[in-house]
């Protein structure tokens, strides 16, 4: 089994944590930070178009090895692509839902969806948290999982958190050393 | 969800998966709290029960997680009649260890009171003897306050408010609810 990312949506619909575990696009050595930045980027967090222009060689790498694929884009839009994905992501999800529920009952609910190339998990709490995973096909439904994530991490290290703030506007407070490492530590048991 | 069944959800998950707390650091801590805010805003028991009701707000935004991660619920209750039970079999029985009884239905089922008939909050308790709190404080109305913070996280906007309490010399505690609207979901803003 392999889990390639992880995305949570809150009931205002924003992407209010992302992360994901691909390994760090096949670029030149010298572009390292590209990949790095690629992988790490939280939408919301500091954009890179703020960023000074990065030295020459590291966009021309970048940009070389752009042709492989669209997630080693040049650093510029790096953080911008990540924040697409995951607005593509949640309209797709959210869409899906909708189409569901109008098919099957306001109780329906849909687990997953899968592509040649991956699948994609979805849980939704009672209080229209999302909760999104994206692994490779042969994965078994991991809606358990992803409920685990909800009661033993979200709640526990996020929601019980007297420091982080109730709405997670750009993301704020979940970010957090327990959950993250929480995350880090359930998903590896995973795989 | 039957009510008998959601009496049975809520002994069993308080019986198993609540940490317990000692009842009587909660009255006192709660009474601690209910005194400061009388001697802050000066006996003014309307402010007082306002700022009840916000802090209760505050924590039933919060709350909610904890009993749909505790409960285990995954899916919402397909009326008011039902989140009425399971506000009173699960909710308050797994974070109080009390059972309100719910009545008093209004016929659109949009309406509805809870009766306490023990409540953790008010054990020793006496209203200040100054003849205006026995008529202007609601001393538990932070309940209030988590059922709305609550419920608004589940798309349920409601008011809540108390109409009777054993600690002004009535027969019964009861409060009162009332469904306001269900509240849409939220749309993701359109792309430009």
């Amino acid at each position: 089994m392999v889990v390639y990312s992880f995305y949570i949506f809150d009931r205002h619909t924003e992407c209010i944590y992302s992360k994901s575990w691909l390994p760090p696009a096949p670029t030149a050595s010298s572009s390292s930070s590209t990949a790095a930045a690629t992988t790490t980027t939280a939408p919301g967090g500091p954009t890179s178009d703020t960023h000074p222009p990065l030295p020459l060689s590291t966009t021309t790498a970048a940009a070389a090895a752009g042709t492989s694929g669209r997630r080693s884009a040049p650093t510029a839009s790096a953080s911008s692509a990540a924040d697409n994905d995951a607005k593509l992501i949640f309209g797709t999800v959210f869409s899906l839902r909708n189409m569901v529920r109008k098919l099957g009952g306001e109780d329906d609910a849909f687990v997953s969806y899968r592509t040649a190339n991956y699948k994609l998990h979805y849980y939704e709490t009672a209080s229209n948290l999302r909760l999104v995973m994206l692994t490779d096909t042969a994965t078994l439904s991991m809606r358990n999982v992803l409920h685990q994530i909800y009661i033993n991490l979200w709640v526990e290290y996020v929601v019980k958190n007297p420091l982080s703030p109730v709405e997670h506007k750009g993301g704020a407070g979940v970010r957090n050393e327990l959950f993250e490492l929480g995350l880090e530590q359930f998903i590896r048991g995973l795989m | 969800m039957a009510s008998s069944k959601a009496s049975r959800l809520g002994e069993e998950v308080w019986k198993t998966r609540m940490d317990k707390v000692n009842a009587e650091l909660v009255v006192l801590t709660y009474g601690t709290i209910v005194a400061q805010l009388c001697k802050d805003f000066d006996s003014d028991y309307i402010e007082v029960n306002k700022q009840l009701d916000k802090m209760g707000y505050n924590i039933g935004l919060r709350l909610i997680d904890d009993y749909l991660a505790k409960s285990n619920t995954m899916r919402r209750c397909s009326n008011f009649r039902e989140t009425a039970e399971m506000i009173a079999r699960v909710g308050f029985k797994i974070f109080l260890n009390i059972t309100p009884t719910v009545t008093n239905w209004t016929s659109d089922g949009k309406q509805f009171s809870l009766i306490f008939d023990e409540n953790p909050f008010a054990d020793f308790v006496e209203l200040p003897d100054d003849g205006r709190a026995q008529d202007e404080l609601w001393y538990s109305n932070i309940l209030c306050g988590v059922l709305r913070g609550a419920l608004e996280m589940v798309q349920m906007q409601v008011e809540a408010h108390f109409v009777s309490d054993v600690l002004r010399g009535n027969d019964t505690t009861e409060m009162r609810v009332t469904l306001i609207r269900y509240i849409d979901d939220e749309l993701p803003p359109e792309d430009d």
